[in-house]
């Protein structure tokens, strides 16, 4: 871990660095949100990726999981996976057929 | 130390411990206290007199039952009594006019009985009272690791079971469908009123948030206390299988309840601000077009439910089986069989149970591909339940057993479980289930599980660790009288239910089924019967409550501070342990379960003991913190 | 007695017991929005109306998103600042980060506040109306031959609570009673037969004096007769039902007589025809007086018609959720067609959609009749709001929330800086992470709620 204040000390920058990065982000995805690109699902996607890549930001860095204890990891490893069964579960329960039209609407039928 | 009878003095006399700070007053003592034992006393109190409550509304409904139509006995004795005889009056005047219990009333002891055994009573008996006691006793620490937070969570818990309470008497009367609040049926009960705050159903919502609240911070308190305050040398696979399955369990509450708080923040939304989550478009009412938005849906309510309540059924047998698993080596004299089998199965119990949760859904209408995937983690959950149960009764085999009243409900529960557990996987194949869902089948499945299952267990545990807690035996003659009947009735009263499901009684029938005379008519007597199974049940229960009153100041004294002659940590403290719980540092040598090990002295070997043959060098850090 | 760890690590574990509370409980939280997350998603492909896009104000919640990462570096800094045993740099970015939660939640007030003043109106056919009501809101006005109390639930009887302030047009409430129609009679003071013919009124006295009468006639209702002519102005959210002769309100009480009128006067600012079967035979263009409205929305369709064609050559617009959003969905922005046009051409300024900007807009009467249902923007409007208002108030309290917790360690342990900085360092670490999962949140809930 970061702990003896001169390592902390050249973590300052990157903080900086991250807090400007995400800054930037925020301004593309707003401006991604007003594109056309011809379908809103390939919207959906392109936005929702960038949100992605700014809470990695936060969680590698602000939240040190780039540096943490395997227990940390596991905690979250194991919620990361309920989360993703519950976003898949619920909606597919009831509709087989989602994933197939969600690929479709964003890359298109092939 | 060797494992001989020795007795400490308690620990508050001893004068080494009172030095440092001065006593605390009654009050923060033993009401504000944060003492985890003060605390797991508080909620197993609390937790007893919900179950006892909530098994009071039972017979209620299993009088409305057995005689639809006939006035309920003793309305009369009860409206007679002095300080409660007005508000009975009152309350008969409106939910059972001339004793006759209403169908509201019915429905709503109903959805009461439910909620308060599954949330005000069983988890807070097995999960928080025996695993707070417990627990950081077994891994030698002196307290919870947020002792303050862990008051909060009792008060919290405390906060939403009044509100419960208190719900019976608003002018709507407590909710009134079911323990599930199915939505639209319990987002449109009460919902055209003068004020949508002020109904039963809403009160349940909110009372559900402060329960959740309350399980939450205390298993964010378990898990940290059984990683971080582990004595020198409790490593974890030295920990009593006991305090795996409160980790296991407290991975249930933290990750599954959530889900229900959302469920119950969004129904709250629904029936107080009008939102539509839970509420279909063009849902009619009472032949009224609703004046809701629509566009919600009634099935993510039941997946929002269903994620918390599958992994739920498992906090409540889980610690069943970490009672059990301490119960039955010590009075089999056998170490407990497969103790790193039973964990690992433990474990994947626990993330199985986060998998299967729409096999309570089947006749939603799923896609076939999604039930065969629920159909088949349904059955392989079935296996590590199966091996739990398994290692339980091997761990029998070739024991030396003390049939003393903690065994024989430890014992018993294996069969009664066994029942239940295989009566859960027809339900398991949707083919099956679309014909026994919402009968009677299920209630005798689950039940069979919790009640003689889990509450035979929190017998066995009450029974086991009295003598540590008040330093008193409880009579063992008294405590064959509660066992026997107990048994007897459990059977009598969910035995016959498994064929009343099978000829089709749905479980909500307020009547018992008379108004469908033409197909019930032969299976009505067992109505009857299940009845009085209850009411016997009932009358085996004043043993237990008697010898429990009569034991707390009357019990014969322990003279030795490890009684039974077990093996965990709890065994080496004073009796009662004071704060702080132990008077040296707890030192673990040893795994929990040496019963019967060749070559030692004694049929004994505890982990406190360093002496004895097999003794190992502690192997995690020393607890650096000082015992005062 | 003290508890291990709450300091220094544990060697095997590797962690203090704070950090392990801290995580579980994210991963709670995790559980928790994601239960939520999920709810969105259910009720985003199960909706059966036109999911909002760009309807919130984009510019707030960017400013908001802009505060909250703010406030993610400082405090970060702040901790960094316990580290380095620099009190200025602790002190300050701890500050400045609760000063940033308090900033998003001034924010978000106003924001919350628009879309509460805010209404739509979904009319028979399924064109929605955007706007906003008179100060009174909306109300049926309606003439009382009789009342009938309901003893069983109303203590006082509801209806005396808005029948007593009718809006000072005249034909209120008992206007032939008073001299002037702005002058409003207290309903107490408003006398009443009751079926003996005995005179009464509904002052509290009154009141209980009838019910105890009622109550030893074992009865449950009692029919009043105005003495002088009684007109109310009833809120239709206290009704449980309405007809031409009849009000029923929630709490049982009953008046009888005759509905003057129930019409429903709007501000318009967005006519939104998607859900019409025809966009030009929209029942809008009649509640319209002026037909240059629909000139207007004409022209605005053409132009987006125009601009989808030479974008997307040879694709059909009705296919294009985007194109029916800006073509479809039709922006008022002044109060005659004319004055419209005007704006249109100058331009709509940048900042005309925060609260501060003046705007006029056409008004419009619309009959009961012609209403399917109607609500403010909040969760009763559809599952958009209501989603959008549960997620971004539990969002909220958590913000307020974190603010609290470390105004406590700002107020409270900022001493320890000198006597246990690593004690110091490990609270605003913990803090730190749980605001930092508060601005992961908003991280999604921004372009799920606001842009996409
Ligand atoms: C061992 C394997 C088990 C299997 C395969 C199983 C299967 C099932 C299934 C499929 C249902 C749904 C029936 C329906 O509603 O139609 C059900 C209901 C239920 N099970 Fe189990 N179960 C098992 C063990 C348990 C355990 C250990 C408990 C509790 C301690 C439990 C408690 C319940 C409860 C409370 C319900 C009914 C909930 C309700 O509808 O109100 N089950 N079980
Ligand atoms: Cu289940």
């Amino acid at each position: 871990m970061a702990n003896s204040p001169e390592e902390v000390a050249k973590h300052v920058k990157t903080y900086l660095k991250v807090g400007a990065a995400l800054l930037f982000l925020t301004a593309v995805t707003v401006w991604l949100s007003y594109v056309d690109f011809g379908t809103h699902s390939r919207n959906m996607a392109i936005g929702l990726t960038v949100a992605t890549f700014k809470t990695s930001l936060v969680v590698l860095i602000f939240m040190h999981m780039n540096h943490e204890r395997p227990l940390i990891y596991k905690f979250m490893l194991f919620s990361m996976l309920l989360l993703g069964v519950m976003f898949t579960l619920f909606v597919f329960v009831h509709d087989d057929g989602l994933i197939m039209r969600g690929y479709q609407a964003v890359f298109g039928k092939h | 130390m060797s494992a001989t009878t020795t007795t400490h003095d308690h620990a508050h006399d001893d004068p080494a411990h009172d030095h440092a700070h001065h006593e605390p007053g009654w009050l923060y003592k033993y009401i504000f206290s944060t003492d985890h034992k003060v605390i797991g006393v508080q909620y197993g109190l609390s937790g007893l007199l919900f179950l006892l409550f909530g098994f009071f509304l039972m017979m209620v409904m299993r009088w409305t039952i057995a005689y639809p139509g006939v006035p309920l006995p003793g309305i009369e004795f009860l409206s007679g009594l002095p300080v409660i005889g007005d508000v009975v009056v009152h309350w008969t005047e409106r939910w059972a006019p001339g004793g006759i219990v209403s169908p509201d009333l019915y429905n709503m002891f109903g959805a009461m009985h439910g909620t308060i055994m599954v949330f005000m009573g069983i988890v807070p008996l097995g999960f928080a009272a025996f695993g707070n006691y417990v627990m950081p006793l077994q891994i030698g620490a002196i307290d919870m690791a947020f002792p303050k937070l862990n008051a909060w969570s009792f008060w919290l818990f405390f906060i939403g079971g009044m509100l419960m309470m208190a719900s019976f008497f608003l002018p709507t009367g407590a909710a009134q469908t079911g323990w599930t609040n199915y939505s639209p049926l319990a987002t449109t009960t009460h919902y055209i009123v003068k004020n949508t705050w002020l109904t039963g159903q809403t009160w349940w919502l909110a009372a559900m948030v402060f329960v959740i609240s309350s399980s939450l911070l205390g298993s964010v308190n378990f898990i940290t206390t059984l990683l971080n305050l582990r004595a020198r040398g409790m490593t974890f696979f030295r920990l009593p299988f006991f305090c795996w399955a409160m980790l296991v369990t407290s991975f249930l509450l933290l990750l599954a309840f959530p889900p229900l708080e959302v469920a119950a923040i969004l129904q709250l939304f629904d029936r107080v601000f009008g939102s539509s989550f839970f509420l279909p478009s063009g849902l009619i009412q009472g032949g009224k077009l609703l004046d809701i938005s629509g566009g919600g849906s009634p099935l993510l309510y039941q997946h929002l439910f269903w994620f918390l309540a599958h992994p739920e059924v498992y906090v409540l047998i889980l610690p069943a089986f970490a009672i059990i698993s301490d119960v039955i080596p010590c009075n089999a004299r056998r170490p407990l069989w497969g103790y790193k089998m039973m964990v690992y199965s433990a474990l994947t119990l626990g993330f199985l149970s986060f998998l299967v949760w729409a096999h309570h859904m089947y006749l939603t209408g799923m896609g076939t591909t999604m039930a065969t995937y629920f159909q088949i983690t349904t059955v392989l959950i079935s296996v590590p339940s199966v091996i739990l149960l398994t290692c339980l009764m091997i761990s029998l085999w070739g024991g030396s057993i003390r049939f003393n009243t903690q065994m024989l409900f430890a014992t018993a529960f294996l069969p009664m479980f066994g029942i239940g557990g295989l009566t859960g996987l027809p339900l398991a194949f949707s083919f099956i289930d679309l014909h026994l869902h919402d009968t009677y089948y299920v209630i005798g499945h689950f039940h069979y599980v919790v009640a003689p299952g889990t509450i035979f267990a929190l017998f066995a545990g009450v029974y086991h660790w009295f003598p540590k807690v008040t330093g008193r035996f409880m009579n063992d003659t008294l405590g064959k009288f509660h066992f026997w009947p107990s048994l007897l009735f459990m059977n009598v009263i969910f035995g016959p239910m498994f064929v009343q499901g099978f000829s089709g009684f749905h479980r909500r029938w307020y009547d018992g089924g008379k108004a469908f005379e033409a197909t019930t008519k032969d299976l009505l007597w067992t109505n009857e019967l299940i009845s009085f199974g209850a009411w016997g049940l009932a009358l085996a229960q004043v043993f237990f409550i008697v010898n429990l009153w009569l034991s707390i100041k009357g019990g014969k004294k322990v003279t030795n501070d490890n009684p039974w002659d077990a093996t965990t940590l709890e065994w080496c403290t004073p009796t009662p342990p004071g704060h702080g719980n132990f008077i040296t540092e707890p030192v673990t040598y040893r795994g929990p379960y040496e019963y019967s090990v060749p070559g030692h002295a004694t049929d004994f070997t505890p982990q406190f003991d360093g002496q004895a043959s097999g003794a190992s060098a502690p192997a995690t850090a020393p607890a650096v913190a000082s015992h005062h | 007695m003290e508890i291990p760890y709450t300091v220094t690590a544990r060697p095997d574990t590797g962690l203090w017991n704070a950090k392990i509370g801290v995580w579980l409980f994210l991963a709670s939280e995790v559980m928790l929005f994601g239960g939520l997350f999920s709810s969105y998603i259910f009720l985003r492909l199960g909706a059966d109306y036109f999911w909002p896009i760009h309807e919130l104000n984009v510019k707030m919640g960017c400013f908001n998103t802009a505060v909250l990462i703010g406030s993610s570096v400082t405090i970060v800094m702040a901790w960094a600042g316990v580290k380095m045993r620099n009190y200025k740099m602790y002190f300050w970015n701890l500050l400045i980060t609760i000063l940033c939660a308090f900033l998003f939640l001034t924010v978000k007030f106003f924001e919350y506040k628009s879309k509460i003043e805010h209404y739509g109106v979904v009319l028979k056919d399924g064109t929605i109306l955007l706007g906003h009501q008179p100060e009174e809101g909306y109300r049926y006005k309606f003439n009382a031959d009789s009342v009938t109390l309901n003893f069983k639930e109303a203590d006082p009887p509801y209806f005396m609570r808005f029948a007593t302030k009718p809006a000072g047009e005249h034909g209120g409430a008992h206007d032939e009673h008073g001299s002037a129609p702005a002058e409003i009679l207290p309903i107490e003071t408003v006398k009443f037969k009751t079926e003996s013919g005995k005179e009464t009124t509904l002052a509290p006295a009154d009141f209980q004096a009838l019910k105890s009468e009622a109550k030893a006639a074992k009865k449950d209702s009692l029919k009043l007769t105005p003495v002088q002519p009684l007109a109310f102005h009833a809120k239709p959210s206290k009704l449980a039902s309405h007809s031409e002769k009849s009000l029923a309100f929630l709490d049982g009480t009953l008046i009888e007589g005759k509905l003057v009128s129930d019409k429903m006067e709007l501000h318009v600012d967005v006519i939104d025809t998607r859900a019409a079967p025809d966009a030009d035979k929209s029942m809008a263009w009649a509640i319209f007086k002026d037909a240059g409205w629909k000139k207007a929305f004409d022209e605005s369709r053409e132009e987006h018609l125009k601009k989808f064609n030479e974008t997307h050559p040879g694709q059909d617009p009705m296919k294009s959720d985007h194109y029916l959003r800006e073509a479809l969905r039709f922006e008022v922005h002044g109060e005659t067609p004319a004055a419209h046009e005007a704006k249109h051409k100058e331009g709509v300024g940048f900042f005309d959609d925060m609260p501060w900007a003046e705007h006029h807009y056409p008004t419009v009467e619309i009959e009961g009749k012609d209403i399917q249902r109607w609500s403010n923007f909040l969760p009763k409007w559809n599952t958009y709001y209501a989603i959008y208002f549960t997620i971004t108030g539990l969002h909220g309290a958590h913000v307020l929330a974190g603010a609290l917790v470390m105004l406590y360690f700002l107020v409270f342990n900022s001493r320890w800086f000198k006597t246990d900085p690593e004690h110091l360092a490990n609270r605003v670490e913990t803090g730190g992470l749980f605001w930092h999962f508060v601005d992961l949140v908003w991280i999604f809930l921004f372009p799920l709620l606001y842009l996409l």
